[in-house]
């Protein structure tokens, strides 16, 4: 894990995914802004996913969202 | 109560624990490979490795990004950090993988312009508020990363953002499990697949494990109850000589995977003839590349990289670690002169690496009671 990361499992570093729930959707880019269970928030691609609604889980690596999820994980 | 709580219960896990126990035969060995590097992290951190009989060995696979990465590819990009009007950007891990003249981070440190970023977006955006500059990621990962890389490229085209391109170093799963199971050197009996690379690809790619070389997946999780599962079903199978693909992740994997991410990755990127694997040497169709649609985005192409093959360190013996040929405690170099705070093997960067997760957590039991 990189020092500058903050969280145990990196986003990104590994292949491993962070469940996030959407807050807001700008249809028109095609993102949407997420926040992860400790408070991050970041923009995140949808395209592979859409549609999403705010308060949809999703399971978001390195900024894409890949699958919505049935639970909280 | 947190939905992941349940995942994470001590009192089912000990349960899990003993169906486990009852599944396996006294004086059989098995040994089992967790092929993503996530895998490895949690088996370290929450201790799975002590709930299981001693005759249930878990093998570390070569799932993690960073530490397949060889020498050549670091260098190759510090060659591109170095030209005159380039920000370099990467993911963090990828920073301190050591090329053969040190790594990112110390080229930043000699003057190079390398960022961390999050993600193949966060690249862009640095790309669009710097247009005087060139801006290049360097793309890692499996097929749970290639997808962001893939959309980004689009965006990127479509958006007319000149001064980014991508050097890509994205993998694929299959092709070096199939290298594993041909490997005279190692004897698996079942495999825990990968689960978020598997949201991309499905199940399906998966299949020939059973059918050609006779030995079981299960697709899991990663919280604790999800890899002691996917165990349980491994031995189930093996225990009833059964033989299949198993999908204990059904919550987050689809059979089928994400289509529309295996769209825009066909329509994207195409396979390398070879790619270099560290440790694993050069395995055939096993890396990715962007199609020609996509080469004014090549960093590759835009910088003409070296292409140089460097040798690993003779030290390091990441290659027999990612081959689950021996544990990283076996490794001459472990825990003295390669630590995670000066890496000499990849294995030793990532969190996801299978010798920085024994170093990190202290998992050095050596030897477990045999059942």
């Amino acid at each position: 894990m990189s020092e500058d990361c903050a969280s145990e499992h990196c986003i990104t570093c590994g292949d491993i995914a962070t469940p996030m729930t959407v807050v807001m959707v700008d249809p028109d880019r095609g993102l949407a802004l997420c926040e992860a269970d400790d408070g991050t928030r970041e923009s995140v691609e949808i395209a592979l996913v859409d549609p999403v609604r705010p308060a949809d889980r999703l399971l978001v690596h390195a900024g894409t969202a890949l699958a919505h999820q049935e639970g909280d994980l | 109560m947190r939905f992941v709580d349940e995942f994470r219960d001590a009192e089912l896990g000990r349960a899990v624990a003993g169906q486990i126990l009852s599944l396996v035969e006294p004086g059989r060995h098995y040994k089992l490979m967790e092929v993503c590097g996530g895998h490895t992290h949690s088996i370290y951190k929450y201790g799975i490795d002590d709930l299981l009989p001693g005759n249930v060995e878990l093998v570390h696979g070569p799932g993690c990004p960073v530490c397949v990465i060889p020498m050549g590819r670091v260098d190759d990009g510090i060659s591109i950090a170095h030209t005159d009007g380039v920000i370099f950007t990467c993911f963090g891990d990828m920073m301190r993988v050591p090329g053969s003249h040190g790594s990112l981070l110390d080229a930043k440190a000699a003057g190079a312009d390398i960022r961390m970023v999050y993600s193949p977006l966060d690249a862009l955006r640095i790309a669009k508020q710097n247009p005087d500059r060139q801006v290049v990621f360097f793309a890692i990962g499996f097929e749970t990363t290639a997808p962001s890389t893939a959309l980004t490229l689009k965006r990127a085209r479509s958006e007319g953002v000149p001064n980014f391109s991508v050097m890509c170093s994205h993998v694929t799963i299959v092709p070096p499990l199939r290298a594993l199971l041909e490997s005279p050197d190692l004897r698996l009996d079942g495999f825990i697949g990968p689960g978020h690379v598997s949201t991309v690809v499905g199940a399906r790619p998966f299949e020939f494990i059973p059918l050609d070389y006779g030995r079981p997946v299960v697709i899991s999780g990663f919280e604790p109850l999800d890899i002691l599962q996917g165990i349980e079903m491994i031995l189930r199978q093996l225990a009833a000589g059964r033989c299949e693909v198993e999908n204990q992740y059904r919550r987050v994997v689809p059979y089928e995977g994400n289509l529309r991410a295996l769209e825009v990755m066909a329509e994207v990127f195409e396979l390398r003839p070879h790619f270099e694997w560290r440790g694993l040497g050069f395995i055939s169709h096993s890396g990715l590349k962007l199609t020609d649609a996509y080469a004014e985005l090549d960093a590759e192409v835009r910088f003409g990289v070296p292409g140089i093959r460097v040798a690993d360190p003779k030290a390091c013996q990441c290659g027999e670690v990612l081959k689950g040929v021996i544990k990283p405690w076996e490794c001459k170099v472990f825990g003295t002169a390669c630590t995670p705070e000066r890496p000499i093997g990849t294995c030793m960067v990532s969190s996801e690496g299978a010798c920085a997760a024994y170093y990190n957590f202290g998992r050095f039991a050596r030897d477990r009671e045999v059942v």
